[in-house]
């Protein structure tokens, strides 16, 4: 399974929810797979994706936010986990597209390629549903899980180069993407007085 | 409530300025000033949400994932994890004009002891003017809360971070 294969996945998954996207190739692979308004690719940021959709997770409980992480990204936040853990989102569902390198910057090795397992880490930080999935069925079976708390994913992907690249302008991808999910934005909405 | 007698002033004016400016959701890595603080929402303003992170840097990804979902969040922290937040801050919340309101616990100010607080606590404000974030000094107990709902409203209104210090002379001094 390559990483677009796993992203269309998720995309097919999430049908008008939420995808947070961790930046470079995840982001772009994203934005191939299917650019849709209710994508927020991050530009920067680095390990942040699963904090963003925690958050959002928090603010909507009605809605269902799926984030695509990378392996490295997730290596930088760990502490992510045991936030996750702690507060049990259960609209959350975390899918780290774990390629075992640095794909974005040259294709350097992560930990995961030396054993690193990021499944036991989200289990070791209280989060009790996870799997690690290595084919396109596994992937989908697991995405479409519904628990009481929050879903971990480690999809473990091929490298396949990005063919695309999401939109640049950082305003532009935060107003479309709230006003997909419907949360209040007087400034480009306007508002009473 | 029993322990409103304990808050001290400042606190009780900080978190009136949170909620007043609209925020109802606190995302914080705990210090010691600030646990009066945590304190007086805990027992005050039952309708805020208090969310513990692991580190300021997360902490304020978890801010803007809060504002994309629709919620006015505040950030609270020591001065010290600053330093650990500028690649949110510079690379996330200003880029996509997302705010936050900063309650900001100084160290390295006029009566630190620990040098290692020292030259952060002496940067931050050089860091927020580098990076273009506003910020004001809560100078007393008696402005805290107007002076943190200024900051909110701004932030809030104009889609800008905004932070308010929170110096040790203010934080230090017994109710």
């Amino acid at each position: 399974m390559t990483r677009i294969e796993a992203t269309r996945i998720i995309v097919d998954l999430a049908g008008d929810a939420p995808i947070v996207a961790s930046l470079g190739h995840p982001a772009y692979d994203l934005f191939a797979a299917g650019d849709r308004p209710q994508n927020f690719y991050t530009w920067g940021s680095m390990g942040l994706a699963s904090s963003i959709g925690l958050g959002l997770a928090l603010a909507r409980p009605d809605v269902r936010v799926f984030v695509l992480d990378g392996d490295g990204s997730l290596l930088m936040n760990l502490g992510s986990l045991a936030t996750i853990g702690l507060l049990q989102p259960k609209n959350l569902v975390l899918v780290v597209m774990d390629n075992e390198e640095y794909a974005t910057t040259g294709g350097q090795p992560t930990p995961t390629a030396h054993g690193a397992d990021l499944d036991a880490a989200a289990r070791a930080m209280g989060i009790a549903a996870t799997a690690t999935v290595r084919s396109e069925d596994d992937l989908r079976r697991a995405g479409a899980e519904r628990g009481d708390g929050p879903m971990f994913i480690v999809a473990k992907v091929k490298e396949s180069a990005p063919t695309a690249k999401p939109p640049l302008d950082c305003v532009f991808i935060k107003h479309r993407f709230m006003s997909a999910i419907r949360s209040p934005q007087s400034a480009i909405e306007g508002a009473g007085l | 409530m029993t322990t409103t007698t304990a808050a001290p002033a400042w606190a009780v004016g900080v978190c009136t300025g949170v909620h007043a400016a609209g925020s109802r959701d606190v995302v914080y890595v705990p210090d010691n000033p600030l646990s009066h603080v945590l304190r007086v929402f805990e027992h005050q303003f039952r309708d805020v949400r208090l969310v513990l992170a692991t580190r300021e840097e997360e902490a304020f990804g978890i801010a803007a994932g809060l504002y994309l979902g629709g919620r006015l969040p505040t950030v609270m922290l020591q001065s010290s994890g600053i330093g650990n937040s500028l690649n949110a801050l510079t690379s996330l919340l200003v880029p996509y004009q997302i705010p936050a309101l900063m309650i900001v616990s100084m160290r390295g100010d006029s009566g630190e002891w620990n040098a290692a607080q020292v030259p952060m606590g002496r940067a931050v404000r050089a860091i927020f003017d580098s990076i273009g974030v506003p910020h004001a000094t809560v100078g007393s107990a008696d402005s805290a809360a107007e002076t943190v709902r200024l900051a909110g409203k701004t932030a809030f209104g104009t889609r800008t971070l905004g932070a308010c210090l929170l110096p040790r002379c203010l934080t230090l001094k017994v109710p």
